[in-house]
């Protein structure tokens, strides 16, 4: 594959075209479901491909097949320039790329446990046996668990010179518990909603999550849930654990610092964002408390890798330091409104599917405060923990989030269960109400493998590392 | 295009290979083209040649599912074995009824060959149209315009052996001025019936009459819903409603309530994968024909829909509304139809003293409290206040929270004239919908534009 991509590259120099890369990718995946007691799903998902971007006409074209004969190739890289003519029919000035240093290296991802290796009865058994214990509870009507590994294996090659290789592991796991009375059906869930927790590691990651210790927890939780009282609306604290951070981060300040969206080539699906250019190193986006940064460096973390899918090395940047909107999330063609060079956040969600800007992982820098401390610096407030709603404008101002389950807190101490809690705010104001943060041992990287962007829509793998922090003033309860 | 022939001929061949005691494949494949603008310029322009072809191995009543993207015969021989190996060591499922049977579908017309061959040239040339228009007003353009074809074949050791060639063709569209934008939208199998002109036009209205919005306080309203908002609407009641898992699971807003009056005699729901003025598909991804289902009629909870697997937990037949073997969500119904009324988008405006009007929702959720159907989201792209039977001005946009129950119980009005609006399974099914006049409907936030 490698001689037919170098020769590939030879050929679309030939055409004379602006710029070109291609990105072979090989990737299988392997899904697990159960459900009590049973199997639901258990397949293995294998997928390779290849596609070309060009530059000619001073205008975009992709092209992609999943077929690997030299004739396909040799098709697909003239069906690209041919839609990049066609593209430039429209084009008000020529697209411009930032110069980039051209690296031939590879990357691998670490792991200990490479989760492919390990046996469909082992895995299985772990989540048949948190299920069991989730079941013993009638009330319980869903117990389930699930598995989700990931091997990738890419290359990209560039008319600029650039051959990239990169291999990555990732694996993923969480149980879940529905509990169902009536009409009311409550569910909690471990240690994060939607999957679970999703790490760039291998089964040892899996192995950590502890999930057979916290089944009994969640059992109990889901079932005390469906006779708990539904948070009351009110203006309040809120304290918000680390988990449902990672879906804050990630909808109000991941999504609205991509300058793709900002420059408005992502309008027609999920929208723009208020962070427009006038506002960088200007506006206030927190309080003193909130440094974000994009860092695609951190071992293991779900949105690390070694280069993006146009060959720049990863990097740890700053979005907001010391609560100053201070930078975007950027590539090669974005970064050039701001003279600036890309920060390496393209990437695309397969060989068929052209880069966009991506979120990495967006963390949420520690504070100071120990989580007890902070619960007992709190005199009348909301513990909310692991998202089950979230909702935000097409321009990431106004949202509305909801979590599984909310805890009161009264004069320093956890109290009463409240159930289908949900807080809403308007973002800056939101983040400028934050007046602490929990420390580096409270720390922890979410990992969120269904981040959706893009036409056609690509899922890509993005993390978050949050800390439980607390919020002044903010409206909660609005749920009917 | 592969054709018919190639594919059921490779695919049997593979079959008769197998060690399992049912094996069943599954192809999906095809061409698709997309052409993405933003700033009235075309930024993202794409073109895919791909397929994807699944096994499902079932030894007992293990089933083991694998699948590639290659369609050459040794790399489907080595993923048949992956799913073998994999029953091999799976656990057995009670509820597994065994593959279906060989059933006669319902013929229906799904390939266009002018769509099939839509160039990119030509959707360039489509869309520098629609920014042409615009330039004129001084406005700009969002969007996409996507053309494709696919093939989807199904075929089993039970004999079932389905295929159905397709064509597709979308454009959305949003026309934006400096503070308002517009939004209009069109799905067809047969990219001639995409009507550049018309979804300009009505773009470009929302977008002018929409400037300057002004900041309306949320409560409940009075509210003129248009097709692509109810659709909206329901698409996620399907999500959380509609399938035979959350039904089961006793999460649904249908569980335990079959039979019940739960919304208002004027609110009918079904499902129908042959009705061709929809985006029909004739049978699933089993090889079971689509069978008609009624959701909800004159307001009261009716069913939900089945695959093999569901459908024999209660004892039932399957409805036709299998999804791929991979996937563990349940059933959807993918070929919603909302019934007409009497009533007009005119008719309702004229009607209404002190309302909302909303072009379509955004980022809609539904999680909460699926028992209730409570849904929260935001509007977008032509938000209007309406007074005393005339859209007065634009309005900066609201969330809304509400029960879907509690909003379809209120109903006051019904249109005739209904939309195909495109839906999460654009290729293989839609949203037939009306607008609705909904009294009482909750806003509960708003935003700042």
């Amino acid at each position: 594959m490698k001689d037919k991509i170098k020769e590939l590259i030879d050929y679309l120099k030939k055409q004379k075209v602006d710029y070109a890369d291609i990105r072979h990718q090989r990737s299988s995946i392997e899904d697990i479901k159960v459900k009590n007691g049973n199997v639901e799903a258990l397949s293995r998902n294998d997928d390779q491909g290849f596609g070309i971007r060009v530059i000619a006409n001073g205008a975009w074209g992709f092209a992609a097949s999943s077929m690997l004969s030299s004739k396909e190739m040799r098709r697909v890289a003239e069906t690209a320039i041919e839609i990049a003519k066609a593209s430039a029919l429209t084009k008000k000035e020529d697209v411009r790329l930032t110069p980039t240093e051209v690296y031939q290296e590879s990357y691998k991802s670490n792991y200990d446990i490479a989760p492919f290796g390990v046996s469909i009865d082992r895995k299985i058994g772990l989540l048949l046996d948190a299920c069991s214990t989730m079941q013993k509870n009638p009330k319980i009507k869903v117990a389930e668990g699930s598995m989700q590994f990931f091997k990738t294996d890419k290359i990209f090659a560039s008319t600029e010179g650039a051959f990239i290789e990169q291999s990555i592991v990732e694996s993923g796991a969480g149980i879940f518990a529905t509990a169902v009375e009536g009409s009311e059906a409550q569910r909690r869930s471990y240690p994060n909603s939607f999957g679970g927790d999703y790490a760039s590691r291998g089964y040892e990651f899996v192995e950590e999550l502890k999930l057979l210790e916290n089944a009994e927890r969640v059992r109990e939780e889901a079932v005390q849930l469906l006779s708990a009282p539904p948070l009351p609306e009110m203006e309040t604290t809120i304290i918000i654990a680390g988990n449902q951070m990672a879906l804050q981060v990630h909808e109000s300040c991941g999504h609205p610092t991509e300058l793709d969206r900002v420059l408005g080539t992502e309008i027609s699906l999920a929208g723009g964002s208020f962070l427009t250019l006038d506002k960088l190193n200007k506006l206030k986006y927190g309080s003193e408390k909130v440094t974000i940064v994009a860092d695609a460096t951190i071992p293991g973390g779900l949105g690390s890798f070694g280069y993006d899918d146009e060959g720049i090395k990863a990097q740890r940047v700053f979005l907001v330091k010391d609560g100053l909107f201070v930078g975007y999330q950027t590539s090669r063609e974005t970064a050039a409104v701001l003279n600036q060079q890309s920060n390496g956040t393209m990437r695309a969600n397969g060989w068929n599917r052209i880069p966009l800007i991506r979120m990495t992982n967006i963390n949420l820098e520690p504070g100071e405060w120990d989580l007890e401390d902070l619960i007992g610096d709190t005199r009348d407030g909301v513990f909310l923990d692991t998202n089950k709603v979230w909702s935000i404008d097409d321009r990431r101002l106004n949202f509305q989030f909801g979590v599984e389950v909310a805890w009161e807190i009264k004069d320093g101490k956890l109290g009463k269960m409240f159930k289908n809690a949900t807080y809403t705010g308007i973002t800056p104001q939101f983040w400028n109400s934050c007046d602490a943060v929990c420390n580096r041992k409270f720390w922890h990287i979410w990992g969120v493998p269904n981040c959706g962007k893009g036409e056609p829509m690509q899922t890509m793998h993005v993390a978050h590392g949050t800390s439980p922090a607390r919020f002044r003033n903010v409206k909660v309860g609005v749920s009917k | 295009m592969i054709g018919k022939d190639n594919i059921l001929n490779l695919l049997n061949t593979i079959l008769k290979k197998s060690e399992a005691d049912q094996t069943e494949a599954v192809y999906i494949g095809g061409e698709s083209g997309l052409t993405r603008f933003a700033n009235s310029a075309i930024h993202q322009n794409v073109s895919e040649r791909n397929s994807r072809i699944y096994f499902r191995a079932i030894l007992g009543k293990k089933i083991g599912v694998a699948s590639t993207n290659s369609f050459i015969k040794e790399d489907l021989e080595k993923t048949l074995g992956n799913a073998t190996e994999i029953a091999r060591n799976q656990k057995e499922n009670p509820d597994f009824p065994g593959l279906p049977t060989k059933q006669d579908f319902t013929k229906i017309g799904t390939y266009f060959e002018k769509t099939a061959h839509f160039s990119p040239t030509q959707r360039a040339e489509a869309v520098k149209k629609i920014f042409d228009k615009a330039k004129a007003l001084q406005l700009t353009c969002a969007g996409s315009f996507s053309t494709g074809d696919s093939e989807i074949a199904v075929v089993n050791t039970n004999g079932v052996a389905c295929y159905q060639p397709l064509t597709s063709a979308y454009l959305n569209l949003i026309v934006m001025g400096d503070n308002s934008s517009g939004f209009s939208d069109q799905l067809s199998r047969d990219v001639d019936q995409i009507g550049l002109d018309n979804l300009a036009e009505i773009a470009t209205a929302k977008c002018m009459e929409s400037k300057d919005p002004k900041e309306l306080e949320p409560r409940e309203y009075q509210v003129i819903l248009e097709s692509s908002a109810v659709a909206a609407l329901v698409e996620w009641m399907n999500y959380i409603g509609f399938g035979s898992k959350p039904f089961q699971e006793g999460t649904s807003f249908l569980s335990n309530r079959i039979g019940q009056k739960i919304m208002g005699d004027n609110v009918t729901m079904h499902d129908d994968g042959v009705d061709e003025s929809g985006i029909a598909f004739p049978f699933d991804f089993e090889g079971v024909p689509k069978q008609k289902v009624m959701l909800i009629e004159e307001g009261v909870a009716k069913g939900v829909v089945y695959d093999s697997i569901s459908a024999h937990k209660e004892g039932k037949k399957s409805t036709g509304h299998a999804l791929t073997p991979d996937n563990a969500e349940g059933t959807f119904a993918m070929n919603l139809f909302i019934q007409g009324g009497d009533s007009s988008l005119e008719k309702m405006i004229e009607s209404v003293r002190r309302g909302i009007l909303v072009t379509r929702f955004h980022y809609i959720n539904g999680l909460l409290d699926t028992t209730k159907a409570l849904l929260t989201g935001m509007t977008r792209d032509g938000t209007f206040w309406v007074e005393d039977g005339k859209i007065k001005h634009g309005i900066k946009n609201l969330r809304f929270t509400e029960s879907m129950l509690k909003a379809f119980s209120n109903v006051q009005q019904v249109s005739k004239e209904r939309k195909i609006v495109a839906s999460w399974w654009e290729d293989v099914g839609c949203i037939v919908a009306p607008a609705m006049l909904i009294d009482n409907f909750k806003f509960t936030g708003k935003t700042e534009f």
